[in-house]
């Protein structure tokens, strides 16, 4: 074999290991010790990113790296744990991650993420969530969640524990199931499915986005929503009942109680209902303008 | 409702869709009533002196004259720049962005730190879509472009009904949720260099 042949067929072993180890996944296991009630920090570009809550005072790191991917930097120091998922500066930041990661139940949980997914279940502590187009998906533990997404879908579970629950998209639809406490959510046009089991305050907001509400509200319980477009369809029950406003400048308004909406002026459009259910120890105020509004105190 | 003429311009077609009454940035009144004041005190004393030739009058209600058209080529010139069509601010994606405001703009966006931010997150905006994922650039783009329907809708609205409360505090939030995503998209673009 002559000198020329035998470089080639080097480079061509060369280029296809090259090859092979860029398209193949790799497995990253690490675990670092914790607090038990100390902050986990969990950045990752693209893939997923699955958080639990265990027992043990220790993170444990679980990934599959994908090409592009060149390493995940895991540091405990001072109560605060980070994970890192890197990415070579020449990558074109394409390389996708899926973490595993298990942390204490008690733990703060800091989720940043663009692309990736991020799935959170058991964790006890305060959780903030962030992601650019990844979809958002937690359960509520009675810790304040805020969760906050560009484009990607929020989905919250409670059992109706009291927390402050604060979510924020500008395209992403918003689902919360068996909530409680204060929620307050704002969407562009994304959709609002929210049911409270026991709500004491709820503030949400949205351009062009449809608004569900079901919720059961504490006594004194204050609920206000607006939508410019967007209609407005809220089903709350109240102890000691609620004085409600529901305003709209060129929408419809519906009830359960046959209460009839008057116009706000002789001349221009605009319609107003306003009563009281109960004692009216609540406040419910609904305002769109040309959104249909429909309230009911029946769940 | 119409759709808007173009990204952001505001065609007005008549008089009656102008608002019928701005607020002031402040208060205008101590200002206005102190020199009431000086003006009378000053009146008090002139009414003491002798009376103004006939000549002297002349002259002087030739001044007051020059000063009312100075006044009314100003609000003129007022009028021209902030209330009526030219003064575009650009798309609310963001493709063609100046500084400039519309009449209603000049009434609930007052701050002028505010225009400042805005005008630049406006110029970067182009920039931010580009960084991030192509599904999620559609969506935000979608939603931009629901924000600026809102927006014109609602004034559209108000240039009719000016006074109505209901309009103005969905205008106020419209302005706030368009900084919200402005701000947004611009953490989030930043988001993977972050990361």
């Amino acid at each position: 074999m002559g000198m020329a042949r035998r470089v080639s067929v080097a480079l061509w072993l060369l280029g296809a290991s090259a090859a092979v180890y860029a398209t193949s996944d790799r497995t990253f296991e690490r675990q670092v010790p914790a607090q038990p009630r100390g902050v986990v920090d969990i950045s990752n570009v693209a893939g997923s990113i699955e958080v639990s809550g265990w027992d043990r005072q220790e993170v444990s790191v679980r990934g599959e790296l994908g090409a592009g991917i060149e390493r995940v930097d895991v540091t405990s120091e001072g109560g605060r744990t980070t994970i890192k998922v890197v990415l070579p500066q020449i990558s074109g930041r394409h390389g996708e991650a899926d973490l595993h990661v298990q942390i204490p139940k008690d733990s703060e949980l800091d989720v940043s993420a663009v692309s990736a997914d991020i799935r959170v279940s058991g964790v006890l502590g305060v959780q903030r969530l962030n992601a650019v187009s990844g979809d958002v998906t937690s359960e509520l533990a009675g810790s304040d969640v805020d969760a906050k997404t560009v484009s990607g879908a929020v989905r919250l579970k409670g059992h109706g524990q009291g927390a402050r629950l604060h979510v924020s998209s500008v395209s992403g639809d918003v689902h919360l199931e068996h909530g409680g406490g204060d929620f307050e959510a704002s969407t562009v046009s994304g959709t609002l499915v929210v049911s409270l089991d026991s709500a004491r305050s709820i503030r949400a907001r949205s351009t062009s986005g449809d608004q569900r509400f079901e919720a059961k509200l504490a006594r004194g319980a204050m609920v206000d929503a607006t939508s410019v477009s967007g209609g407005l369809n809220v089903r709350a029950s109240a102890e000691g009942g609620y004085a409600y406003e529901v305003s709209t400048f060129s929408g419809d308004i519906r009830d359960c109680f046959d209460a009839k909406p008057e116009r706000t002026d002789k001349y221009a459009p605009g319609r107003i209902l306003q009563g009281t259910r109960g004692e009216g120890a609540g406040h419910v105020r609904l305002k769109t303008m040309s959104g249909d509004v429909q309230l009911c105190d029946r769940n | 409702m119409t759709q808007p003429p173009d990204a952001e311009g505001r065609k007005v077609s008549s008089l009656r869709e102008l608002p019928q009454a701005i607020e002031p940035a402040r208060d205008l009144w101590p200002h206005i009533e102190a020199r009431l004041s000086q003006i009378r005190a000053g009146a008090t004393a002139a009414n003491a002196r002798a009376p103004l030739p006939a000549s002297q009058r002349a002259a002087r209600r030739g001044w007051l004259a020059a000063a009312a058209m100075v006044a009314c080529v100003a609000v003129g010139v007022w009028i021209g720049r902030s209330l009526l069509p030219g003064a575009v601010y650009g798309s609310a994606d963001g493709a063609a962005s100046t500084t400039g405001a519309s009449a209603l703009d000049a009434v609930y966006v007052s701050d002028p730190r505010y225009a400042r931010q805005r005008a630049a997150l406006l110029r970067s905006l182009p920039a931010h879509l580009a960084a991030l994922p192509p599904p999620a650039r559609a969506k935000v783009t979608a939603s931009l472009a629901a924000l600026r329907k809102a927006k014109y809708d609602l004034e559209s609205e108000l240039g009719k009904d000016p006074g109505n409360a209901l309009l103005q505090e969905l205008l106020v939030n419209t302005y706030q949720d368009e900084m919200r995503v402005l701000t947004d998209v611009r953490d989030a673009s930043d988001a993977g260099r972050g990361i």
